[in-house]
Protein backbone atom coordinates (compact mmCIF):
# COMPACT_ATOMS: atom_id res chain seq x y z
CA UNK A 1 0.00 0.00 0.00
CA UNK A 2 1.46 3.34 -0.96
CA UNK A 3 1.78 6.35 1.31
CA UNK A 4 -1.38 8.33 1.76
CA UNK A 5 -1.42 12.05 1.20
CA UNK A 6 -3.58 13.55 3.90
CA UNK A 7 -5.49 16.44 2.44
CA UNK A 8 -6.34 19.28 4.74
CA UNK A 9 -10.19 19.01 4.58
CA UNK A 10 -10.07 15.30 5.32
CA UNK A 11 -7.64 15.89 8.14
CA UNK A 12 -9.84 18.60 9.57
CA UNK A 13 -12.90 16.35 9.36
CA UNK A 14 -10.98 13.60 11.09
CA UNK A 15 -9.91 15.94 13.86
CA UNK A 16 -13.44 17.19 14.31
CA UNK A 17 -14.90 13.68 14.38
CA UNK A 18 -12.22 12.53 16.79
CA UNK A 19 -12.87 15.48 19.03
CA UNK A 20 -16.53 14.62 19.08
CA UNK A 21 -15.84 10.94 19.63
CA UNK A 22 -13.16 11.35 22.24
CA UNK A 23 -14.07 14.48 24.14
CA UNK A 24 -17.82 14.55 24.19
CA UNK A 25 -19.07 11.06 25.01
CA UNK A 26 -22.82 10.69 24.99
CA UNK A 27 -23.30 7.74 27.29
CA UNK A 28 -22.70 9.67 30.53
CA UNK A 29 -25.58 11.92 29.49
CA UNK A 30 -27.74 8.89 28.82
CA UNK A 31 -26.73 7.47 32.20
CA UNK A 32 -27.86 10.71 33.82
CA UNK A 33 -31.27 10.47 32.24
CA UNK A 34 -30.72 13.08 29.54
CA UNK A 35 -33.15 12.01 26.83
CA UNK A 36 -31.90 14.73 24.49
CA UNK A 37 -28.82 12.55 23.92
CA UNK A 38 -30.87 9.73 22.36
CA UNK A 39 -31.00 11.16 18.85
CA UNK A 40 -27.33 12.10 18.95
CA UNK A 41 -26.52 8.58 20.06
CA UNK A 42 -28.60 7.07 17.24
CA UNK A 43 -26.96 9.44 14.75
CA UNK A 44 -23.50 8.52 15.96
CA UNK A 45 -23.85 4.79 16.49
CA UNK A 46 -26.96 3.77 14.55
CA UNK A 47 -24.97 3.05 11.39
CA UNK A 48 -22.33 1.08 13.29
CA UNK A 49 -24.87 -1.11 15.07
CA UNK A 50 -27.01 -1.54 11.96
CA UNK A 51 -23.96 -2.58 9.96
CA UNK A 52 -22.96 -5.20 12.55
CA UNK A 53 -26.51 -6.49 12.87
CA UNK A 54 -26.95 -6.91 9.11
CA UNK A 55 -23.71 -8.82 8.86
CA UNK A 56 -24.36 -11.14 11.76
CA UNK A 57 -28.10 -11.76 11.51
CA UNK A 58 -30.05 -14.41 9.66
CA UNK A 59 -32.71 -12.16 8.13
CA UNK A 60 -33.64 -8.47 7.85
CA UNK A 61 -36.30 -8.76 10.54
CA UNK A 62 -33.83 -10.58 12.76
CA UNK A 63 -31.36 -7.73 12.28
CA UNK A 64 -34.02 -5.20 13.24
CA UNK A 65 -34.83 -7.09 16.42
CA UNK A 66 -31.15 -7.36 17.23
CA UNK A 67 -30.63 -3.62 16.82
CA UNK A 68 -33.50 -2.89 19.19
CA UNK A 69 -32.07 -5.25 21.78
CA UNK A 70 -28.57 -3.81 21.38
CA UNK A 71 -29.72 -0.28 21.99
CA UNK A 72 -31.64 -1.40 25.07
CA UNK A 73 -28.33 -2.85 26.27
CA UNK A 74 -26.65 0.46 25.45
CA UNK A 75 -29.16 2.49 27.47
CA UNK A 76 -29.00 0.06 30.39
CA UNK A 77 -25.21 -0.14 30.45
CA UNK A 78 -24.51 3.52 29.75
CA UNK A 79 -23.37 4.09 33.31
CA UNK A 80 -20.69 1.40 32.91
CA UNK A 81 -18.92 3.22 30.12
CA UNK A 82 -15.48 4.49 31.14
CA UNK A 83 -13.79 6.83 28.71
CA UNK A 84 -10.38 6.03 30.19
CA UNK A 85 -10.68 2.33 29.30
CA UNK A 86 -12.18 2.30 25.78
CA UNK A 87 -13.61 4.69 23.28
CA UNK A 88 -17.35 5.00 23.21
CA UNK A 89 -17.67 3.44 19.75
CA UNK A 90 -15.63 0.45 20.93
CA UNK A 91 -17.86 0.10 23.98
CA UNK A 92 -21.01 0.17 21.84
CA UNK A 93 -19.51 -2.36 19.43
CA UNK A 94 -18.68 -4.68 22.34
CA UNK A 95 -22.26 -4.59 23.56
CA UNK A 96 -23.49 -5.15 20.02
CA UNK A 97 -21.28 -8.16 19.38
CA UNK A 98 -22.20 -9.79 22.68
CA UNK A 99 -25.87 -9.51 21.90
CA UNK A 100 -25.44 -10.65 18.30
CA UNK A 101 -23.35 -13.70 19.19
CA UNK A 102 -25.86 -14.60 21.88
CA UNK A 103 -28.66 -14.43 19.31
CA UNK A 104 -26.66 -16.49 16.80
CA UNK A 105 -26.16 -19.18 19.43
CA UNK A 106 -29.86 -19.29 20.21
CA UNK A 107 -30.73 -19.46 16.53
CA UNK A 108 -28.21 -22.18 15.87
CA UNK A 109 -29.86 -24.23 18.55
CA UNK A 110 -33.14 -23.68 16.77
CA UNK A 111 -32.22 -23.89 13.11
CA UNK A 112 -28.68 -25.25 13.03
CA UNK A 113 -28.06 -22.96 10.14
CA UNK A 114 -27.77 -19.23 10.17
CA UNK A 115 -26.88 -17.21 7.16
CA UNK A 116 -25.94 -13.54 7.07
CA UNK A 117 -28.14 -11.34 4.95
CA UNK A 118 -25.79 -8.74 3.64
CA UNK A 119 -25.15 -9.58 0.00
CA UNK A 120 -21.53 -8.57 0.15
CA UNK A 121 -21.14 -10.82 3.14
CA UNK A 122 -22.64 -13.74 1.26
CA UNK A 123 -20.00 -13.33 -1.39
CA UNK A 124 -17.28 -13.24 1.27
CA UNK A 125 -15.96 -9.95 0.04
CA UNK A 126 -13.19 -8.23 1.94
CA UNK A 127 -14.25 -5.94 4.77
CA UNK A 128 -14.92 -2.28 4.17
CA UNK A 129 -11.63 -0.43 4.33
CA UNK A 130 -12.24 2.91 5.96
CA UNK A 131 -9.25 5.22 5.60
CA UNK A 132 -7.35 5.29 8.89
CA UNK A 133 -7.70 9.05 9.08
CA UNK A 134 -11.46 8.66 9.43
CA UNK A 135 -11.26 6.09 12.19
CA UNK A 136 -11.13 6.63 15.91
CA UNK A 137 -7.93 5.65 17.69
CA UNK A 138 -8.87 2.08 18.70
CA UNK A 139 -10.08 1.14 15.24
CA UNK A 140 -7.16 2.81 13.52
CA UNK A 141 -4.70 0.84 15.63
CA UNK A 142 -6.62 -2.36 15.00
CA UNK A 143 -6.45 -1.97 11.22
CA UNK A 144 -2.74 -1.17 11.36
CA UNK A 145 -2.11 -4.26 13.49
CA UNK A 146 -4.22 -6.46 11.21
CA UNK A 147 -1.79 -5.71 8.42
CA UNK A 148 0.95 -7.37 10.46
CA UNK A 149 -0.84 -10.70 10.85
CA UNK A 150 -0.06 -13.73 8.73
CA UNK A 151 -2.43 -14.07 5.80
CA UNK A 152 -4.04 -17.23 7.19
CA UNK A 153 -4.67 -15.63 10.56
CA UNK A 154 -6.09 -12.50 9.04
CA UNK A 155 -8.34 -14.54 6.75
CA UNK A 156 -9.73 -16.55 9.65
CA UNK A 157 -10.48 -13.34 11.53
CA UNK A 158 -12.10 -11.78 8.46
CA UNK A 159 -14.34 -14.77 7.92
CA UNK A 160 -15.35 -14.95 11.57
CA UNK A 161 -15.54 -11.30 12.60
CA UNK A 162 -16.72 -9.72 9.38
CA UNK A 163 -18.68 -12.54 7.75
CA UNK A 164 -19.87 -14.20 10.94
CA UNK A 165 -19.05 -17.69 9.66
CA UNK A 166 -18.95 -20.62 12.10
CA UNK A 167 -15.72 -22.53 12.60
CA UNK A 168 -16.73 -25.47 10.42
CA UNK A 169 -17.55 -23.20 7.47
CA UNK A 170 -14.23 -21.42 7.83
CA UNK A 171 -12.45 -24.77 7.84
CA UNK A 172 -14.32 -25.84 4.70
CA UNK A 173 -13.69 -22.58 2.94
CA UNK A 174 -10.01 -22.24 3.79
CA UNK A 175 -9.08 -25.91 3.74
CA UNK A 176 -7.65 -25.57 7.23
CA UNK A 177 -8.26 -28.18 9.92
CA UNK A 178 -10.83 -27.18 12.52
CA UNK A 179 -8.16 -27.08 15.23
CA UNK A 180 -6.02 -24.82 13.07
CA UNK A 181 -8.92 -22.43 12.60
CA UNK A 182 -9.26 -22.16 16.37
CA UNK A 183 -5.53 -21.69 16.80
CA UNK A 184 -5.39 -19.00 14.11
CA UNK A 185 -8.29 -17.17 15.72
CA UNK A 186 -6.64 -17.24 19.13
CA UNK A 187 -3.18 -16.33 17.89
CA UNK A 188 -4.51 -13.61 15.65
CA UNK A 189 -6.43 -11.95 18.46
CA UNK A 190 -3.54 -12.39 20.85
CA UNK A 191 -1.15 -10.70 18.43
CA UNK A 192 -3.61 -7.91 17.78
CA UNK A 193 -3.98 -7.30 21.50
CA UNK A 194 -0.22 -7.14 21.99
CA UNK A 195 0.28 -5.01 18.89
CA UNK A 196 -2.38 -2.53 19.94
CA UNK A 197 -0.85 -2.30 23.39
CA UNK A 198 2.59 -1.79 21.90
CA UNK A 199 1.33 1.00 19.68
CA UNK A 200 1.17 3.15 22.70
CA UNK A 201 -2.39 2.91 23.78
CA UNK A 202 -2.98 5.55 26.34
CA UNK A 203 -4.96 3.12 28.41
CA UNK A 204 -3.57 0.51 30.68
CA UNK A 205 -3.80 -3.14 29.77
CA UNK A 206 -7.18 -4.70 30.18
CA UNK A 207 -10.54 -4.46 28.62
CA UNK A 208 -13.76 -2.88 29.55
CA UNK A 209 -15.60 -4.47 32.40
CA UNK A 210 -19.20 -5.09 31.49
CA UNK B 1 5.04 -20.14 34.75
CA UNK B 2 4.47 -23.89 34.90
CA UNK B 3 3.58 -25.84 31.78
CA UNK B 4 0.18 -26.49 33.30
CA UNK B 5 -0.60 -22.83 33.82
CA UNK B 6 0.74 -22.02 30.34
CA UNK B 7 -1.61 -24.62 28.88
CA UNK B 8 -4.45 -23.17 30.92
CA UNK B 9 -3.59 -19.72 29.68
CA UNK B 10 -3.62 -20.84 26.04
CA UNK B 11 -6.89 -22.67 26.52
CA UNK B 12 -8.35 -19.65 28.29
CA UNK B 13 -7.45 -17.43 25.36
CA UNK B 14 -8.89 -19.96 22.93
CA UNK B 15 -12.15 -19.98 24.88
CA UNK B 16 -12.28 -16.18 24.87
CA UNK B 17 -11.72 -16.12 21.12
CA UNK B 18 -14.41 -18.75 20.63
CA UNK B 19 -16.85 -16.90 22.88
CA UNK B 20 -16.44 -13.71 20.91
CA UNK B 21 -16.33 -15.09 17.39
CA UNK B 22 -18.51 -18.18 17.43
CA UNK B 23 -20.22 -18.49 20.80
CA UNK B 24 -19.41 -21.16 23.38
CA UNK B 25 -21.05 -24.57 23.47
CA UNK B 26 -22.55 -25.72 26.77
CA UNK B 27 -19.43 -27.76 27.58
CA UNK B 28 -17.14 -24.90 26.67
CA UNK B 29 -19.18 -22.57 28.85
CA UNK B 30 -18.63 -24.84 31.86
CA UNK B 31 -14.91 -24.99 31.11
CA UNK B 32 -14.81 -21.24 30.66
CA UNK B 33 -16.48 -20.65 34.01
CA UNK B 34 -14.00 -22.99 35.72
CA UNK B 35 -10.97 -21.31 34.20
CA UNK B 36 -12.37 -17.85 34.90
CA UNK B 37 -11.81 -18.46 38.59
CA UNK B 38 -8.10 -19.00 37.98
CA UNK B 39 -7.41 -16.23 35.49
CA UNK B 40 -6.87 -12.51 36.12
CA UNK B 41 -10.19 -10.68 36.02
CA UNK B 42 -9.17 -8.27 33.28
CA UNK B 43 -8.05 -11.07 30.97
CA UNK B 44 -11.67 -12.00 30.28
CA UNK B 45 -12.34 -8.88 28.27
CA UNK B 46 -9.05 -8.13 26.54
CA UNK B 47 -10.13 -9.77 23.29
CA UNK B 48 -13.51 -8.02 23.51
CA UNK B 49 -11.81 -4.68 23.08
CA UNK B 50 -9.73 -5.95 20.17
CA UNK B 51 -12.69 -7.44 18.31
CA UNK B 52 -14.84 -4.39 19.01
CA UNK B 53 -12.12 -2.13 17.58
CA UNK B 54 -12.06 -4.28 14.43
CA UNK B 55 -15.85 -4.20 14.28
CA UNK B 56 -15.71 -0.41 14.33
CA UNK B 57 -13.01 -0.38 11.66
CA UNK B 58 -14.88 -2.74 9.35
CA UNK B 59 -18.34 -1.32 9.90
CA UNK B 60 -20.09 0.08 6.87
CA UNK B 61 -21.73 2.79 8.92
CA UNK B 62 -22.88 4.86 5.95
CA UNK B 63 -26.28 3.22 5.81
CA UNK B 64 -28.45 4.83 8.48
CA UNK B 65 -31.03 3.01 10.56
CA UNK B 66 -34.36 2.54 8.77
CA UNK B 67 -36.72 5.25 9.94
CA UNK B 68 -39.36 2.98 11.46
CA UNK B 69 -36.66 1.11 13.36
CA UNK B 70 -35.21 4.34 14.64
CA UNK B 71 -38.65 5.41 15.86
CA UNK B 72 -39.13 2.13 17.70
CA UNK B 73 -35.69 2.39 19.35
CA UNK B 74 -36.32 5.98 20.31
CA UNK B 75 -39.66 5.20 21.87
CA UNK B 76 -38.17 2.43 23.98
CA UNK B 77 -35.16 4.58 24.90
CA UNK B 78 -37.33 7.27 26.42
CA UNK B 79 -38.95 4.69 28.70
CA UNK B 80 -35.58 3.30 29.73
CA UNK B 81 -34.06 6.69 30.38
CA UNK B 82 -37.12 7.96 32.23
CA UNK B 83 -36.79 5.00 34.60
CA UNK B 84 -33.19 6.04 35.30
CA UNK B 85 -34.35 9.49 36.34
CA UNK B 86 -36.76 8.04 38.87
CA UNK B 87 -34.16 5.66 40.23
CA UNK B 88 -31.58 8.23 41.35
CA UNK B 89 -33.00 11.05 43.47
CA UNK B 90 -30.49 13.72 44.45
CA UNK B 91 -29.81 14.39 48.13
CA UNK B 92 -28.94 17.95 48.99
CA UNK B 93 -25.90 18.43 51.19
CA UNK B 94 -26.37 19.80 54.66
CA UNK B 95 -25.50 23.49 54.92
CA UNK B 96 -22.24 23.96 56.82
CA UNK B 97 -22.82 27.57 57.69
CA UNK B 98 -25.29 26.78 60.46
CA UNK B 99 -22.93 24.58 62.43
CA UNK B 100 -22.58 25.67 66.08
CA UNK B 101 -25.44 28.11 66.07
CA UNK B 102 -27.98 27.81 68.83
CA UNK B 103 -31.27 27.60 66.99
CA UNK B 104 -34.54 26.11 68.23
CA UNK B 105 -35.50 23.60 65.53
CA UNK B 106 -38.28 21.89 67.46
CA UNK B 107 -41.25 23.69 65.83
CA UNK B 108 -39.76 23.05 62.41
CA UNK B 109 -39.21 19.37 63.19
CA UNK B 110 -42.81 18.99 64.36
CA UNK B 111 -44.08 20.69 61.23
CA UNK B 112 -41.83 18.54 59.02
CA UNK B 113 -43.00 15.38 60.79
CA UNK B 114 -46.62 16.39 60.22
CA UNK B 115 -46.00 16.96 56.53
CA UNK B 116 -44.17 13.64 56.28
CA UNK B 117 -47.06 11.83 57.99
CA UNK B 118 -49.59 13.43 55.67
CA UNK B 119 -47.45 12.57 52.65
CA UNK B 120 -47.04 8.98 53.81
CA UNK B 121 -50.80 8.63 54.33
CA UNK B 122 -51.48 9.99 50.85
CA UNK B 123 -48.86 7.76 49.26
CA UNK B 124 -50.18 4.70 51.05
CA UNK B 125 -53.73 5.30 49.90
CA UNK B 126 -53.30 6.72 46.42
CA UNK B 127 -54.14 4.59 43.40
CA UNK B 128 -51.04 2.72 42.29
CA UNK B 129 -49.88 3.76 38.86
CA UNK B 130 -48.03 0.82 37.39
CA UNK B 131 -46.34 1.12 34.04
CA UNK B 132 -47.43 -1.85 31.97
CA UNK B 133 -44.92 -3.11 29.43
CA UNK B 134 -45.81 -2.41 25.82
CA UNK B 135 -46.54 -5.22 23.40
CA UNK B 136 -43.21 -4.50 21.72
CA UNK B 137 -41.46 -4.94 25.07
CA UNK B 138 -43.29 -8.18 25.77
CA UNK B 139 -42.30 -9.46 22.34
CA UNK B 140 -38.67 -8.51 22.89
CA UNK B 141 -38.65 -10.17 26.29
CA UNK B 142 -40.14 -13.36 24.86
CA UNK B 143 -37.55 -13.42 22.12
CA UNK B 144 -34.71 -12.84 24.53
CA UNK B 145 -35.76 -15.50 27.00
CA UNK B 146 -37.63 -18.32 25.21
CA UNK B 147 -35.31 -21.18 24.29
CA UNK B 148 -37.85 -22.83 21.99
CA UNK B 149 -38.75 -19.70 20.06
CA UNK B 150 -40.01 -20.25 16.53
CA UNK B 151 -39.84 -17.49 14.05
CA UNK B 152 -41.11 -17.14 10.51
CA UNK B 153 -41.40 -14.28 8.03
CA UNK B 154 -44.74 -13.54 6.44
CA UNK B 155 -44.93 -14.30 2.74
CA UNK B 156 -47.67 -13.75 0.21
CA UNK B 157 -50.73 -15.99 0.56
CA UNK B 158 -53.27 -16.87 -2.11
CA UNK B 159 -54.74 -13.34 -2.10
CA UNK B 160 -51.72 -11.20 -1.25
CA UNK B 161 -51.77 -7.61 -0.06
CA UNK B 162 -49.14 -5.60 -1.90
CA UNK B 163 -46.31 -4.49 0.37
CA UNK B 164 -47.42 -6.40 3.45
CA UNK B 165 -44.45 -7.83 5.36
CA UNK B 166 -43.50 -8.84 8.86
CA UNK B 167 -42.95 -11.92 10.93
CA UNK B 168 -44.36 -14.11 13.64
CA UNK B 169 -42.67 -15.44 16.76
CA UNK B 170 -44.05 -18.23 18.92
CA UNK B 171 -42.98 -20.19 21.98
CA UNK B 172 -44.85 -23.46 22.52
CA UNK B 173 -43.51 -23.89 26.04
CA UNK B 174 -45.04 -20.56 27.00
CA UNK B 175 -47.98 -20.71 24.60
CA UNK B 176 -47.15 -17.14 23.75
CA UNK B 177 -46.37 -15.37 20.53
CA UNK B 178 -46.62 -12.16 18.56
CA UNK B 179 -47.29 -11.19 14.98
CA UNK B 180 -45.62 -8.17 13.48
CA UNK B 181 -46.92 -6.48 10.35
CA UNK B 182 -45.95 -3.63 8.12
CA UNK B 183 -48.02 -2.43 5.24
CA UNK B 184 -51.05 -4.55 6.07
CA UNK B 185 -54.24 -2.81 4.96
CA UNK B 186 -56.13 -1.02 7.72
CA UNK B 187 -59.44 -2.86 8.24
CA UNK B 188 -62.89 -1.56 9.13
CA UNK B 189 -63.78 -3.72 12.19
CA UNK B 190 -67.52 -3.46 11.63
CA UNK B 191 -67.13 -4.92 8.13
CA UNK B 192 -64.29 -7.43 8.42
CA UNK B 193 -61.46 -8.54 10.65
CA UNK B 194 -58.19 -10.38 10.27
CA UNK B 195 -57.97 -13.85 11.78
CA UNK B 196 -54.90 -15.94 12.56
CA UNK B 197 -54.76 -19.70 12.01
CA UNK B 198 -52.03 -21.91 13.43
CA UNK B 199 -51.25 -25.16 11.64
CA UNK B 200 -50.06 -27.60 14.26
CA UNK B 201 -48.23 -30.88 13.80
CA UNK B 202 -50.90 -32.68 15.77
CA UNK B 203 -53.83 -31.03 14.06
CA UNK B 204 -55.36 -31.74 10.66
CA UNK B 205 -54.61 -29.17 7.95
CA UNK B 206 -58.35 -28.78 7.55
CA UNK B 207 -58.80 -27.68 11.13
CA UNK B 208 -55.99 -25.35 12.08
CA UNK B 209 -56.05 -23.75 15.51
CA UNK B 210 -57.86 -20.44 15.75
CA UNK B 211 -55.25 -17.82 16.73
CA UNK B 212 -57.75 -15.05 17.34
CA UNK B 213 -59.17 -12.12 15.41
CA UNK B 214 -57.52 -8.74 15.29
CA UNK B 215 -57.66 -5.35 13.68
CA UNK B 216 -55.00 -3.27 11.97
CA UNK B 217 -55.38 0.42 12.71
CA UNK B 218 -52.19 1.68 11.05
CA UNK B 219 -50.25 0.67 7.99
CA UNK B 220 -46.87 1.18 9.64
CA UNK B 221 -45.58 -1.33 12.18
CA UNK B 222 -48.24 -3.16 14.16
CA UNK B 223 -47.57 -5.91 16.73
CA UNK B 224 -50.43 -8.21 17.67
CA UNK B 225 -50.33 -10.82 20.45
CA UNK B 226 -51.41 -14.33 19.47
CA UNK B 227 -54.49 -15.61 21.23
CA UNK B 228 -54.53 -19.34 20.46
CA UNK B 229 -57.82 -21.00 21.36
CA UNK B 230 -56.25 -24.45 21.75
CA UNK B 231 -52.89 -25.58 23.01
CA UNK B 232 -50.30 -25.47 20.22
CA UNK B 233 -47.97 -28.47 20.35
CA UNK B 234 -45.67 -27.78 17.42
CA UNK B 235 -46.53 -24.98 15.04
CA UNK B 236 -45.74 -25.65 11.39
CA UNK B 237 -47.34 -22.69 9.68
CA UNK B 238 -49.29 -19.52 10.43
CA UNK B 239 -51.91 -18.07 8.10
CA UNK B 240 -53.91 -14.84 8.09
CA UNK B 241 -57.38 -14.76 6.60
CA UNK B 242 -59.91 -11.95 6.30
CA UNK B 243 -63.24 -12.86 7.83
CA UNK B 244 -66.51 -11.33 8.96
CA UNK B 245 -66.47 -9.35 12.25
CA UNK B 246 -65.80 -11.71 15.16
CA UNK B 247 -64.14 -14.29 12.95
CA UNK B 248 -65.27 -17.76 11.97
CA UNK B 249 -64.89 -21.28 13.36
CA UNK B 250 -63.90 -22.75 10.01
CA UNK B 251 -62.47 -20.49 7.36
CA UNK B 252 -63.32 -20.80 3.69
CA UNK B 253 -59.81 -19.39 3.05
CA UNK B 254 -61.17 -17.28 0.21
CA UNK B 255 -59.13 -14.31 1.35
CA UNK B 256 -55.75 -15.41 2.62
CA UNK B 257 -53.23 -12.56 2.32
CA UNK B 258 -50.33 -13.86 4.41
CA UNK B 259 -48.60 -17.14 5.25
CA UNK B 260 -45.59 -17.85 7.44
CA UNK B 261 -44.02 -21.28 7.21
CA UNK B 262 -41.79 -22.44 10.02
CA UNK B 263 -38.57 -23.66 8.41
Amino acid sequence: MGARSVKEPALRRWRVSREVALEIPLLPRIANGDSTAIDECLDRYGGLVWSLARRLSASPSDAEDAVQEIFIDVWRNADRFRADVAEEATFVAMLARRRLIDRVRKQQRRTLDSRPIDESTLEYAAPVQTPPMELAEDASQATACLEQLRIDERRVLELSIYHGLPQTSIAERTGLALGTVKTHARRGLSQLRDCMAAKGRRRERGGVTL
Amino acid sequence: MSSNSAANSDRWEELQATRLLFGLSADEQVENDDLARQMPADSATQFDTVVAAIDVAWADAQQPLPEQLRRAIRSRAEQEIASKKVASPQVSPVGLGSRGRSVNYAPWLVAAASVALALFTWLANRPVQRTEPTIAQLRSELMASADDLLRADWSAGTTPIEGATGDVVWSSSRQQGYMRFRGLTVNEPTREQYQLWIFDKNQSDKTPIDGGVFDVAASDEVIVPINAKLRVQEALMFAITIEKPGGVVVSSRERLPLLAKVE
